[in-house]
């Protein structure tokens, strides 16, 4: 990596959320800008700045979104061969989020019912693949995660790129983040929880503000799925448990 | 001939094809689909909220509400006046998040002779220190209310899981008061711009109290008269384009402009006199208009919330029983009405949804605006029409990922 980090900033089918969330830095945003050269990135400007006589037009591709049309996913492999690092930012990228709810086999259906052929005989065309995050396509180095991603955690992670280290994941659960903000236990109180088998670092604020975790930070590794699914067994029904498993994990569970 | 290059600086993916002779424009949408409506079905009314938002990152109070009050409709829930300052406080968070984020970051660069909104801390200090101030008020409301800036936490159906201390609301009321400045700064800066001249002939709608208006419409109709949100789909309609992956809508067939132009036309906010309503890129004067409106609507809430005797300890929820049923959740998101339809059975287990969002509405509009703007401009070069355009677009601050949802 040169003295600034040539970095690119793409976004694939998604809400652009965590885009949003780099963007409420704000000063902090302006701090890190000032560290690395921002050569391509559409959400945020129209300058394309990067040299395609290089080796690698990027140090960094931040991507963020599930690659679900061909068109994303031929950009998403040029733009692995054009970066030294491939970042999944957010959950969509890093497990195809929201969006991978949708089942592959279900699309043709629901293309049918939400895009319906009209009276003049027109038909929709649909353009959508499969809802996969990145790593179904290429190798990703490292993964921010989040729904949208935390912001300490997007400055920890950065800061710990511009210094040349390999960026590493918080090594516990959701749990030890929720003790700490002073949570009542939801599984103790008979209330589904994924947060057990799920990588820290949000802070529990799903949980602080009374919302279930599902998850989005990702399994975390050596978690105990099974081990937590026979746990839920005992308060609440397997149609329940698998809407749970099915909300960030449905392209990925382990 | 067809520009294949990504419009920048619009939330999500879009290209315009040209013609150039003909001044005829075609707003190609290529965000994939994730097929919200279909994904919906099976989950929880619960979930509901929670998964909406997720639609848009811009704007996902605006999807999170729209979903509660679907639900509530459907289950007849009446909300306590305490959840209701509260969600109003959380649209005025979302209307200044928005349109702070699309003023300073995506629209105005093009008449400040910037490309990257955050350049403006270089040319223009005092302005973007007031950016960051709405940005920051904004995102704080948000956070403190609704548990987070982007897609909340907090709110249920009946109310809040959990509410905010008298003491965060005191600090928010002071930074609002800190504030005040800057939100009329942004609306000093967009006046002094000179936007581009363009006259179409805008059918402006928008949603107030249960109705949709029009101005094309009767202007003497009594309001009672309008259709009503219930009856959204009969007004609002939807079509699809082969070149387009977001369907295409409008008021019964015809073109609308929805947003903060059409909700200021509405209005008797002495500040709208300085709009041109026949002219799109005065949508980005309305949005400044916006934020000092929903700045000043923010304190004012702020003030009556803590004037209450509410203690602030806990949550603020209504009971209610699930039962199979259906509702209609509307709401004026930063772009314009937003329509949430869910239909679930006695298990709460959603069985339908619709959603129509804004940008659906305007993307008819941007067309015939686009059209208007080459007939009006034909001395200019193609180059110079080529970046009117694309200002043209962002004036109208679609949100592609919502169109395509």
């Amino acid at each position: 990596m040169g003295l600034k980090p040539k970095v690119a900033i793409y976004d694939f089918t998604d809400c652009e959320g965590c885009e949003v969330e780099i963007i409420s830095l704000r000063e902090r945003f302006l701090d890190l800008e000032k560290q690395v050269d921002i050569v391509d990135w559409r959400l945020g400007q129209e300058r394309k700045s990067f040299d395609s006589a290089q080796d690698k037009y990027f140090d960094i591709a931040l991507i963020e979104g599930a690659p679900i049309t061909q068109d994303e996913i031929d950009t998403l492999k040029w733009l692995r061969e054009n970066s030294q690092y491939v970042i999944a930012l957010g959950a969509c990228a890093a497990l195809a989020g929201i969006p991978g709810i949708m089942d592959q086999e279900k699309r043709a259906g629901w293309y049918k019912k939400i895009y319906p052929s009209t009276s003049s005989g027109q038909v929709y065309k649909p353009k959508g693949i499969d809802a996969l995050p990145l790593s179904a396509y290429v190798k990703v180095d490292f993964a921010i995660h989040g729904c949208p991603v935390n912001a300490g955690e997007l400055e920890r992670i950065f800061e710990e790129l511009l210094a040349g280290k390999k960026p590493s994941y918080r090594p516990y659960s959701v749990c030890f983040d929720c003790k700490r903000a002073g949570n009542e236990c939801r599984i103790i109180n008979k209330k589904i929880c994924l947060g057990p088998i799920t990588q820290g670092g949000c802070q529990a604020i799903c949980i602080s503000g009374g919302s279930p975790c599902y998850g989005c930070f990702g399994p975390r590794e050596e978690a105990n799925v099974e081990g937590l699914k026979q746990a839920l067994k005992k308060f609440a029904d397997e149609e329940e448990i698998k809407r749970y498993f099915t909300m960030f994990y449905n392209k990925n569970e382990k | 001939m067809i520009t294949d290059k990504y419009i920048a600086k619009i939330e999500g993916h879009g290209s315009l094809e040209t013609d150039f002779s003909k001044s005829q424009v075609k707003l190609h949408i290529h965000e994939g689909e994730r097929l919200f409506e279909g994904l919906l079905v099976g989950r929880t009314i619960e979930e509901s909220h929670w998964i909406t938002p997720r639609i848009c990152g811009v704007c996902p109070i605006a999807h999170n509400l729209a979903s509660l009050r679907a639900c509530e409709d459907g289950l007849k829930i009446e909300i306590s006046e305490t959840t209701e300052l509260l969600r109003e406080l959380m649209v005025c968070a979302q209307m200044m998040q928005s349109h702070a984020l699309h003023l300073f970051f995506l629209s105005l660069p093009d008449y400040l002779g910037i490309d990257r909104g955050t350049e403006l801390a270089q040319k223009n200090p005092k302005d973007f220190k007031a950016a960051l101030d709405i940005k920051e008020v904004s995102d704080d409301i948000a956070a403190v209310v609704a548990g987070r800036n982007v897609h909340p936490t907090t709110t249920t159906i009946g109310g809040f899981h959990k509410i905010p201390t008298r003491e965060q609301l005191e600090k928010l009321l002071q930074k609002i008061k800190q504030t005040r400045a800057s939100a009329g700064r942004a609306l000093n800066i967009c006046s002094k711009i000179k936007f581009p001249e363009l006259k179409v002939d805008l059918e402006l709608v928008t949603q107030k109290k249960e109705k949709i208006l029009s101005n094309k419409n009767d202007p003497s109709t009594p309001l009672r008269v309008n259709p009503s949100i219930k009856n959204y789909k009969e007004v609002i309609t939807e079509e699809i384009r082969n070149y387009s992956t977001a369907k295409f809508g409008g008021y019964k067939g015809r073109e609308i402009m929805v947003g903060a132009l059409a909700r200021l036309y509405f209005s008797d906010h002495k500040e709208k006199e300085i709009l041109d309503f026949q002219n799109p890129f005065h949508n980005n004067i309305a949005q400044a208009i916006e934020i000092l409106l929903y700045h000043k609507q923010a304190g004012k809430i702020l003030e009556q919330l803590l004037a209450s005797k509410s203690d602030f300890d806990g949550t603020s929820k209504s009971d209610f029983d699930v039962y199979a049923s259906e509702g209609i959740g509307a709401i004026e998101a930063p772009r314009g009405g937003l329509y949430h339809e869910l239909r679930w059975n006695n298990k709460g287990i959603i069985t339908y949804a619709n959603i129509i969002t804004p940008t659906v509405q305007n993307l008819t509009s941007i067309e015939k605006s686009a059209n208007a703007l080459l007939e009006q401009n034909k001395e200019k070069t193609q180059k110079e029409k080529e970046h009117l355009l694309e200002m043209l677009v962002r004036a109208y601050d679609p949100c592609i990922t919502c169109s395509v949802h």
